[in-house]
């Protein structure tokens, strides 16, 4: 039950995408009423996505009813953004497709091609020219977001490769060890010369 | 049969004359229908949503089916039915209550889910439709009503094409005594002052919660169902045991 609470979520935040971007019902249109049921291995869960009258409806299920089902792992169906990836990923047998495979690149295309006008729906509250303005300033703290995490990025990984001091080199030990006995010698001989002057006073 | 050897049944924790039952539970949900939904989410904080999510879940529903809403009350199932068998399938709301069919109606039209549901006042226990007509029957809180549930689940199979299914949502048996014991004092201390409280009625509600009592273990119902012809049967224990939903197959 936990499942279809977390899916209930993620169908509501889907659908209100879908409102955003009208697009995105059209190229979902071909697919309405067909059922995708996506299975992932690592968690071993079967979620069943249906577009149906103009919504998407997600669903924890044990079903086996299904126009077409994917099964893979998580990392691997994160990797399908790209449905040409699709036959590259059954070759390697990472990824198990029955059924229409159509339908499983109609909705990773559409996803694919989301594209929300963001300033258009920021304009209903805020105004035409602070909605430009604003997605503007978001786009550049986007980029540098962007910058900021490539930086710490290289930083790390430099960090990481380079060789760093953290002891002495052997070397410097050696000639810390002999300059210690030099020092040693120097006092024992101090310390006889010491002796042999309170014996003859 | 003179009045003395009439048949009895319970009414909550009451026992009243069978043929009295129907009218007593009618009585109940014309007091509650027009606070149903709000009572619903008071009562349960929200939770019968995901238990009716779960029953849709479980329902194997798709494009061009016949569905049967059953004791369908104010439409929560039906409203995705009606939304997932698109415009060739077709959702009945069958309720034996006007007062909640009304609300049902009413707030079905102004989702926009229309088209594809018509709203029919029955009784659970003589379906009034041909044998092998829907592909899904459901009943979601309402089988704990109906006077003779023998009779109801036969009704029900009879009308279920073969490969169909039922799925039964009921109040059931909390597994662990703990639960069980909280379960019981919010029952009867806190459910029927929240019922007085908001919707001016606590007497409906104490009902809810005796007529919960009175209602078969998960065990039952399933051999229940068993009885009444259902293969396949098995059921899903929810928040511990607080609802099952059963499910039963007829090939």
């Amino acid at each position: 039950m936990l499942a279809n609470a977390l899916l209930s979520l993620v169908e509501r935040i889907i659908n209100h995408v879908l409102q955003l971007d009208s697009s995105l019902k059209d190229n979902l249109a071909a697919i309405s009423d067909k059922q995708l049921l996506i299975e992932i291995r690592d968690w071993q869960q079967r979620i069943l996505c249906v577009y149906s009258d103009e919504q998407i409806h997600l669903y924890s299920t044990a079903e086996h009813h299904f126009d077409c089902m994917i099964s893979a792992d998580i990392d691997t169906l994160l990797t399908l953004k790209n449905p040409a990836m699709l036959t590259q990923l059954i070759r390697q047998d990472k990824l198990d497709l029955q059924g229409d495979l159509h339908i499983a690149q109609g909705f990773s295309n559409a996803f694919a091609a989301l594209n929300i006008d963001w300033p258009e729906h920021f304009s209903r509250y805020i105004g035409d020219a602070p909605a430009q303005q604003l997605w503007l300033s978001l786009q550049a703290m986007k980029r540098h977001g962007v910058n900021v995490k490539n930086k710490l990025e290289n930083t790390l990984t430099t960090l990481c490769q380079d060789e760093l001091a953290v002891t002495i080199h052997p070397l410097e030990l050696a000639e810390f060890k002999q300059q210690n006995r030099q020092l040693k010698n120097q006092v024992s001989q101090l310390e006889m010369r010491i002796n042999a002057l309170l014996k003859s006073c | 049969m003179n009045e003395n050897q009439q048949k009895t049944t319970h009414f909550g924790y009451k026992t009243v004359a069978e043929n009295d039952k129907a009218s007593m539970v009618a009585d109940v949900f014309h007091s509650v229908a027009a606070k149903y939904d709000v009572m619903n989410d008071l009562m349960s904080f929200g939770i019968h949503r995901l238990w009716k999510r779960q029953t849709i879940a479980s329902s194997g529903v798709r494009k061009g089916h016949y569905v049967l809403d059953l004791a369908g009350g104010t439409g929560d199932l039906t409203s995705k039915f009606s939304q997932l068998v698109g415009e060739t399938g077709q959702v009945i709301l069958g309720d034996i209550n006007s007062s909640m069919l009304k609300v049902g109606r009413e707030k079905l039209r102004n989702l926009g889910r229309v088209g594809n549901i018509e709203y029919v006042q029955m009784n659970a226990e003589a379906l009034p439709f041909p044998d092998n007509s829907f592909d899904l029957i459901t009943i979601a809180f309402g089988l704990r009503n109906v006077t003779d549930k023998d009779k109801a689940l036969r009704s029900m199979y009879r009308i279920l094409k073969p490969g169909g299914r039922l799925l039964v949502l009921e109040f059931s048996k909390p597994e662990h005594e703990a639960l069980s014991k909280a379960y019981d004092f919010y029952s009867f201390n806190i459910l029927p002052k929240m019922g007085q409280l908001v919707a001016n009625d606590s007497e409906s509600y104490q009902y809810l919660a005796e007529s919960i009592r009175m209602h078969p273990d998960q065990e039952t119902l399933k051999s229940m169902m068993e009885d009444a012809g259902f293969e396949h049967t098995s059921y899903q224990n929810l928040t511990g045991g607080i609802v099952a939903l059963h499910r039963g197959f007829k090939y």
